[in-house]
């Protein structure tokens, strides 16, 4: 439990945060955006092979989305601050704690805030679409995605040079994933020649488990991708605080 | 009790800390006496393990701070030049986790105690960042004190401070070696050096340039000075060993010259050829 003083000190800031309300709102923003632009508005016209409505497919591919940018930014942002501005991370470098506990409590953090924000997704969800059913399934890779998100915030957060960075990474890798692994059109309508690319991306593999009913072949090879990004994103993030010198 | 041996660190082409070898005993209060840029800051994060340097070694009670951080860790505690409490959490808070960080033992009753010892009890419920720049300091060596560090780093422990908070804070400073532990500051200010300080080692461009108690390094200089000005405003100080003989170039220089005992400073410009306030 060496890892619980890190996760409770995020914590009790993010419970700051959202007693503020603010941070509820622009949690919920650009994902309610996209569901009201993309869900009920275009949403209307497109016609899918899978023969589901657009919203219901949507919702998933929102959540997977909502979870990715949330765990991601919140860790990289508070970490990259944190370290570079406040130097309050240094606090926990001083403390006679174990790399990996505070990789741990970073990013459970992370995972949390994730969560929160794809919470209120749902619940929208539910609300505009009463066919939205999420199954276990949903909401073990939820997890993983959260997970994997937030660790990679971590590496993020260690290795910018200024809070700028922390946008140009957001821009280069979390919003083309965003866009192109499959949130709102399926990775098939994507040219076979930047497939490669797609399939890379580890948001396309929680976006193709998310929607699965039960665990096929496709959705146990996706898994595998996932949590093998989890681990390696973990060790990576760990040796990175484990080598952090000012 | 803190032991360096040709200890580097270099940033880019810049020499922060260079080839720097020093020994302080335990239970004295020891300055890193120098200018910004000196390379105190730097010395300190190596000693804490903030820092991986370049090369050499040092000890910290016999625990080798490069190859085992951990331990020492254990017996140290860090009030840093800047503020790095969390800003929007309360005293108690701060206090609070740092002692879980560092496995405090009956934490409730040591926060409790401490509040009490830095006159913070009634400020325990108050967010840090509405605290004056003072509170904030005395928040800051509070939550270094907690975990009972045997050897405590004050990094520029009272910069930017009101001069009577930090007097309050030299007497705090004071009461913590009387408890038996040893320090290690930096500081840019001679009063603070002069007052604290057992011994004192002044750094200058990473390098000690001398070391000792105060009144040896003033001995060794000379202990008085005379300060007087040309006509174009320049100030011009004249060490001297004797006060007999400082009376004597006084006379010489005629109106507007004073005679004062000399400090750190002289000492610094003397070594060094800078100012100890240069930036």
């Amino acid at each position: 439990m060496e890892w619980f003083p890190v996760f409770l000190n995020e914590m009790l800031q993010f419970k700051r945060k959202l007693l503020r309300l603010g941070y509820i709102f622009s949690a919920m923003m650009a994902p309610i955006i996209y569901l009201v632009t993309f869900g009920l508005g275009l949403g209307r016209t497109v016609r899918l092979n899978e023969g589901v409505d657009y919203l219901t497919y949507l919702l998933p591919g929102l959540v997977a989305m909502s979870s990715m940018n949330n765990s991601y930014s919140w860790v990289a942002s508070s970490l990259n601050l944190s370290r570079l501005y406040f130097k309050t991370f240094q606090v926990f470098i001083q403390s006679p704690i174990k790399p990996s506990s505070i990789m741990i409590g970073e990013v459970l953090s992370g995972m949390v805030k994730g969560i929160f924000a794809s919470l209120l997704i749902i619940l929208f969800g539910f609300i505009v679409n009463s066919s939205f059913r999420p199954n276990i399934i949903f909401f073990v890779v939820l997890l993983l995605n959260c997970f994997m998100f937030s660790s990679l915030g971590v590496i993020t957060g260690m290795i910018t040079k200024s809070h700028e960075d922390t946008a140009t990474y957001s821009n280069f890798f979390i919003m083309p994933m965003a866009f192109f692994s499959g949130t709102f059109f399926s990775i098939d309508r994507i040219p076979s020649s930047l497939q490669p690319i797609v399939y890379v991306m580890p948001l396309t593999h929680t976006n193709i488990v998310i929607r699965k009913e039960s665990l096929d072949f496709e959705g146990l090879v996706s898994l595998c991708v996932i949590i093998s990004y989890c681990i390696f994103f973990f060790i990576v993030g760990s040796k990175l605080i484990n080598r952090y010198s000012d | 009790m803190i032991k360096i041996e040709g200890v580097s660190k270099n940033y880019g082409k810049i020499k922060a800390v260079d080839s720097l070898t020093f020994e302080i005993k335990k239970g004295e209060i020891f300055g890193l006496l120098g200018p910004n840029g000196a390379g105190k800051t730097t010395t300190i994060k190596i000693l804490t393990t903030l820092t991986k340097p370049d090369s050499g070694v040092c000890f910290i009670s016999g625990i080798n701070v490069i190859k085992n951080p951990q331990e020492v860790k254990k017996i140290i505690g860090v009030v840093p030049q800047e503020n790095n409490l969390e800003r929007e959490l309360t005293v108690y808070e701060n206090l609070y986790l740092y002692g879980m960080l560092h496995r405090v033992k009956d934490i409730k009753r040591k926060i409790e105690d401490i509040l009490e010892v830095m006159g913070l009890r009634d400020k325990k419920d108050v967010v840090v960042s509405t605290l004056s720049g003072g509170l904030q300091r005395r928040t800051l060596l509070a939550r270094a004190l907690l975990p009972e560090p045997q050897v405590l780093f004050l990094d520029e422990p009272s910069i930017g401070l009101d001069p009577h908070i930090r007097r309050g804070l030299w007497q705090i400073i004071r009461k913590v070696k009387f408890e038996g532990r040893t320090i290690l500051l930096t500081t840019h200010y001679i009063e603070e050096a002069e007052v604290l300080c057992d011994r004192v080692g002044i750094l200058s461009h990473g390098r000690l340039s001398a070391f000792g108690t105060p009144q040896e390094l003033r001995r060794d200089l000379g202990e008085y000075v005379v300060d007087s000005f040309d006509d174009y405003g320049r100030l011009f100080s004249e060490i001297c060993r004797t006060r007999e003989e400082a009376y004597k170039i006084a006379k010489n220089r005629g109106n507007g010259v004073t005679i004062r005992r000399s400090n750190l400073e002289d000492v610094f410009v003397k070594l060094t050829g800078e100012r100890i306030k240069e930036e």
